[in-house]
């Protein structure tokens, strides 16, 4: 009987792979489109020199599946109907939006590229589970630079020049056919820039000005917070922090990848430099001597009463933090600044809101990939998403349409020429940072005219960390990775937001050496040191 | 003589029930045991009436300062898809029920008869699957791609259809309440098997099957993962759980990533649904299926189904 | 003579064909069953090689089952990370402590609860009791820990906030979400909570099944209400308790996640005694989404589950053949 069973398991198995195979080749054939295959298009592609697709690689009309995130959009009829018309004018292509949000871009997104779908164009950056280098890498997107069928030269040959060099930089990493570009970043905010986030109302209120907390350093809000705690009750909570956000407001620090587990300290004087005490080598993240004066001072203000406990908890803190900001009822918080977010986060508040930076805004590898766009190798026609990004990224009226929607129902453009959205802006909200290049549009009612060129010039003075561009591959040490990344997901959160108890902190250094970490900060460091000799 | 039997049946039943003290007792456990299970519900009930002002100030509260029926303003707002997902669950509940159940009924129904054949073998298939899968994306993979589940109604509805742990159920609710003589002498009269398991066993069994139904009315109300990767593209086939989650899920990303994403999240956090609304949610999804429920119950309590052996 | 030998013939003959036919039919009720787990279980079984590979794209022909085909083999390197926190012991204890204590609880509060129903004598209450049990179950685990985090929230929660209003001094509040000791209690409470009402319906329909001349012989022969439940209602139980207990012990090494990751609130305090086999793989994997890694995590925990429900089913099986499962 189990001899019987195995056999029907294998013999199963077996038709699987046979069926499977089937499967993947039908999904070829049965696609509206034959696909154009490589060698064609090299040849074509070898008589243009010109950035305008020639007319021969646009006589198949194709559909271009889009897989986005944070959209909040319930209906993109009407924008999708003067998307396709002009797009079908333009490239000979429908463009079929894949709305993903928040909550399921993840998922979604990761199964689709893991199991082959036929999606042509995925969102990816440096922060979600569809991680742009690990994704390269694992040979998930296509290389738009490949010197065998390059791309971006084909079809986009103006398109990097017009993005930032420091982005650029970013998108080349070692992946599945070599060091280059596989995916198309989008131009939008780009650099770090942690601030503190005072009420100011408050603050007058008690006397104080906003001087006073410029003039002070971390250890020494103690004396406002005391005050203002007095005089507001026992409910209050003067200051608002956030997990690692708060560290990088204190301490001069880059996160180096996405697992917070690796610590690059920086010159406070010049971001474009390390600090001199370490030099180029990354550290530990908790065995600093500057992480454990940071968790100690924290650890004050929390015994003290300054920290609403709700936000120790990772589950409720950011519940806990919008409300208390909405509320208005906190003294200092923490913010890594957007551009323009002030006056929106004053009227959002009701209160005054001034932005006090801890440093120069800069730019690391993490923030270089914040929002980019990647070809799927599963596609059928990179060609033609190629075209598109192209088009997305060059083009105002398609890139204003996509990110706004119709002029005179999603938006209507006042005297200054700025956008005021109506109601049904309600219904197609994609997210505007994760498209591509925002400096096409038309500025918003509230940024004003001009702000596409304040925005690159504040931008533009951004220092560069020595280490932007380097990738930490983490596939040498992945079972001490994921080991140690739980073990820091215990302790993080208490640590950073003060609640944890004495001695913590060296209880999950102890554990943390048990589970390899030294080998993990010896790797990183291996392999920084052969980014710095191949720059 | 109806009345007769109608006497006969109060006096049995007085002879045999509990002293009164001993009920008494009975009644109190399950007192005080619903109300730790309706309490929870009747606090989400409140929150859901609670202004989100009095939410921020004082947390949640079983004495709001202040109500509200915004969160139900807002969630009438979002008009056409919530019906069109109200719609699509119960679709999905019923369809699904129906057919999961005439499954289960037929395929551990032949399980149960000692004299099938290949009774161990198709047992251990289905128990297998029970230990052992090929994990979520190759599943995906298989069902979408080769089985093109995705966007419509079936990639919601097959999924769940067969499920080994109630065919175990279902097996052994036949074993111990239809006697084998019971399907031998109908054998020995002619009667063929189809006939014999709908017209014979099915009716006795039926305390055993409206508990697998609810189990899977149960499955399929509160299925939400099923639409989050099979549903992608055509937002119209989104079920009511799922426009629950994913709230849920959008919130919890965000503060998962917000160091990352900095004013990004704050922006986009301001605009997800307030904390009143994620249990106006509860509730409407509740309240349905808290009906449909005394359906089932009906069989599952005892009283009607004793003496249909006999016939 | 030779009539006979026919008829004997015939009559083998017959009930050859009829046995075919039965077999026939029977097959056919199983058939649908049959090709849904073709379809959607065995086919997709090919991931189970995942694990033991080391997961990349198959740039030439990029559907699943190439890439699954040409990634490199590496033995049992997906599966060191299950034991390199140094914490596993500790979340192997607490996956398969939890889960015992849910079984022998879930079985002695169904079946208790079951028989109590049963004696209420207007059906309406009973109903009524049966329907408020299984109104937790309705209540998602995210939406349960809202819920108790009312009650034990350190700034607005009813509980602390009840103290302070005592005036009990504010070192002497309990900091729910950061002190360990009454966690597991929380746990267990919270688990049963949810899945009584649902266990409970599943003896109370057994119970149903038992035909009530059996109570009647036992009371005319004079058996107290305790004898009846002794000697009628438990034994007739038997079958399916044991094979509850049997599939429970089949997932003793998976824990629900919902339960050990929300309700605490991911606490990363209370870790050591919330965290379950399922709730590290999470905090590992979670960034890196590392396919083959999730998969020999699944494989192990399917492949321990199997070992003890086929142990289990045998020891069944030798005390009583009919309550086994197989």
């Amino acid at each position: 009987m189990k001899k019987k069973a195995l056999a029907l398991v294998l013999s199963v198995a077996m038709m699987a792979t046979m069926l499977s195979a089937c499967g993947g080749n039908s999904g070829t054939s049965s696609t509206d489109t034959s696909s154009t295959t490589e060698s064609s298009s090299t040849e074509t592609a070898s008589s243009t020199d010109t950035a305008a697709p020639a007319e021969d690689e646009l006589a198949e009309h194709v559909t271009i599946k889009w897989y986005l995130e944070g959209s909040n959009v319930s209906d993109d009829t009407e924008v999708m109907a003067a998307v396709n018309e002009y797009l079908g004018e333009k490239l000979n292509m429908t463009l079929e939006p894949i709305w993903g949000t928040w909550g399921d871009f993840d998922e979604g997104a990761s199964l689709s590229l893991q199991s082959g779908d036929d999606v042509d164009i995925y969102f990816t950056c440096s922060w979600t589970t569809n991680e742009y280098s690990q994704y390269a890498k694992d040979g998930y997107y296509v290389r738009l630079d490949d010197p065998e069928n390059n791309l971006l030269e084909k079809y986009a040959p103006d398109l990097l020049g017009l993005i930032p060099d420091v982005l650029v930089d970013g998108a080349n990493v070692e992946g599945a056919s070599g060091f280059g570009v596989y995916a198309v970043p989008g131009y939008k905010d780009i650099a770090n820039q942690y601030c503190w986030d005072v009420n100011v109302t408050l603050l007058e209120k008690y006397g104080y000005t906003i001087d006073d907390v410029k003039n002070r350093s971390f250890d020494q809000f103690g004396e406002l917070f005391e005050t203002v705690k007095q005089g507001e009750g026992a409910n209050f909570f003067p200051l608002l922090p956030e997990s690692s956000v708060i560290e990088r407001c204190v301490n001069r620090v880059a996160a180096i990848d996405d697992n917070g587990l690796l610590s690059y300290y920086f010159n406070p004087e010049n971001p474009s430099e390390p600090l001199s005490k370490y030099g180029n080598v990354l550290q530990n993240k908790f065995a600093t001597d500057e992480f454990r004066t940071f968790a100690e001072q924290m650890s004050k203000y929390y015994a003290a009463g300054y920290v609403d406990p709700e936000c120790a908890n990772s589950q409720t803190s950011q519940e806990t933090r919008t409300a208390h900001q909405l509320e208005g009822s906190y003294l200092i918080g923490v913010q890594s600044y957007a551009y323009g977010y002030e006056a929106q986060a004053s009227q959002e508040r009701g209160i005054e809101v001034q932005f006090v930076p801890c440093e120069d805004p800069y730019i690391d590898t993490v923030s270089s990939r914040g929002a980019m766009m990647a070809i799927s190798t599963a596609s059928k026609n990179p060609e033609r998403a190629m075209m598109f990004l192209n088009l997305l990224n060059t083009d105002p009226y398609l890139m204003t349409l996509l990110e706004y929607g119709v002029e005179g129902v999603h938006y209507t453009l006042n005297d200054d020429g700025c956008v005021v959205f109506t109601d049904k802006r309600a219904d197609y909200t994609p997210w505007r940072n994760g498209m591509g290049n925002i400096t096409i549009l038309p500025p918003q009612e509230g940024e004003g005219v001009g702000y596409v060129e304040r925005f690159k010039e504040y931008y533009g003075a951004s220092h560069m960390l020595p280490t932007t561009g380097f990738t930490f591959d983490t596939d040498p040490v992945e079972t001490e990775v994921a080991a140690c990344k739980s073990i820091v997901e215990e302790y993080s959160t208490a640590l950073y937001m003060g609640s944890a108890k004495d001695g913590m902190l060296d209880e999950m250094l102890e554990r943390l050496d048990g589970a390899g970490m030294q080998k993990i900060v010896d790797e990183a460091n291996r392999q920084l040191d052969e980014f710095f000799k191949s720059k | 003589m109806s009345e007769t039997t109608v006497s006969l049946k109060r006096r049995k039943r007085r002879i045999n029930a509990v002293s009164v003290p001993a009920e008494a007792v009975i009644h109190i456990i399950m007192i005080l045991f619903c109300l730790f299970c309706i309490i929870p519900f009747v606090f989400v009930v409140i929150i859901s009436f609670t202004s989100e002002e009095s939410i921020r100030q004082i947390g949640y509260s079983f004495i709001p300062n202040e109500w509200s029926v915004e969160g139900y303003q807002y969630v009438m707002k979002m008009g056409a898809q919530l019906w069109r997902s109200y719609f699509n669950s119960f679709f999905i509940t019923v369809v699904g029920t129906i057919c999961s159940v005439l499954m289960c009924v037929l395929y551990s129904y032949a399980l149960f008869r000692p004299d099938f054949k290949y009774r161990n073998f198709f047992m251990f298939i289905s128990f297998f699957t029970m230990m052992f899968g090929g994990g979520l994306a190759p599943t995906y993979a298989v069902s979408k791609q080769l089985l093109g589940l995705h966007d419509n109604y079936a990639a919601l509805i097959v999924p769940l259809l067969f499920s080994p742990f109630n065919i175990v159920i279902m097996r052994t609710f036949f074993q111990s309440s239809v006697p084998t003589e019971l399907i031998e002498s109908a054998a020995i009269d002619g009667s063929g098997e189809y006939n014999t398991l709908f017209k014979i066993v099915v009716p006795i069994a039926k305390p055993g099957i409206a508990t697998i139904a609810l189990f899977n009315a149960l499955a399929y109300w509160n299925d939400w993962f099923t639409a989050m990767i099979y549903v992608r593209d055509a937002k119209e086939y989104i079920p009511l759980q799922y426009l629950l989650i994913k709230m849920q899920r959008d919130v919890q990303f965000l503060s998962q990533n917000s160091a990352s994403l900095g004013a990004e999240a704050v922006k986009a956090a301001v605009n997800l649904p307030a904390q009143s609304l994620k249990m106006v949610l509860v509730v409407m999804i509740v309240v349905p299926i808290t009906f449909a429920y005394p359906f089932f119950q009906r069989y599952i309590i005892s009283g009607l189904t004793v003496g249909s052996i006999k016939g | 003579m030779s009539t006979a030998a026919v008829n004997v013939n015939t009559d083998l003959a017959k009930k050859k064909s009829a046995r075919r036919k039965k077999t026939f039919m029977l097959t056919t009720m199983v058939l649908p069953g049959a090709i849904w787990l073709l379809l959607l279980r065995y086919l997709p079984m090919f991931g189970i090689i995942l694990a033991f590979k080391d997961y990349k794209v198959y740039p030439k022909n990029p559907t699943l089952l190439q890439n699954i085909l040409h990634s490199k083999w590496v033995g049992f390197a997906k599966f060191k990370f299950i034991v390199a926190s140094g914490n596993a012991w500790i979340m192997i204890r607490n996956t398969i402590g939890y889960n015992l204590i849910f079984i022998v609880l879930g079985l002695f509060f169904g079946v208790a609860f079951a028989i109590m129903l049963n004696e209420v004598t207007s059906k309406f209450v009973a109903k009524t009791y049966q329907t408020l049990m299984f109104f937790p179950y309705f209540m998602s685990w995210v939406v349960a820990s809202y819920f108790l985090y009312a009650f034990l929230a350190p700034t607005n929660g009813l509980i602390p906030n009840m103290q302070k209003a005592k005036g009990v001094p504010a070192d002497q509040i309990i900091d729910w979400y950061n002190y360990k000791k009454p966690w597991p209690f929380i746990l267990i409470g919270a688990r049963m909570w949810k899945g009584i009402g649902y266990g409970c319906v599943l003896y109370l329909s057994a119970i149903t099944g038992i035909d009530s001349s059996l109570y009647e012989a036992a009371s005319i022969d004079g058996a107290s209400k305790w004898q009846q439940i002794k000697y009628v209602t438990l034994p007739h139980l038997k079958t399916m308790i044991v094979i509850l207990i049997i599939m429970d012990v089949g997932k003793i090494f998976n824990a629900d996640f919902g339960l050990f990751y929300n309700i605490p609130m991911a606490s990363g305090l209370l870790t050591s005694v919330t965290q379950v086999i399922d709730t590290y793989v999470y905090s590992a994997l979670m960034s890196t989404n590392d396919l083959s890694m999730s998969a020999a995590a699944g494989l192990t925990q399917n492949v321990l589950g199997f070992v003890c429900i086929m142990l289990a089913n045998t020891i069944t099986k030798k005390i009583d053949e009919d309550s086994s499962l197989f």
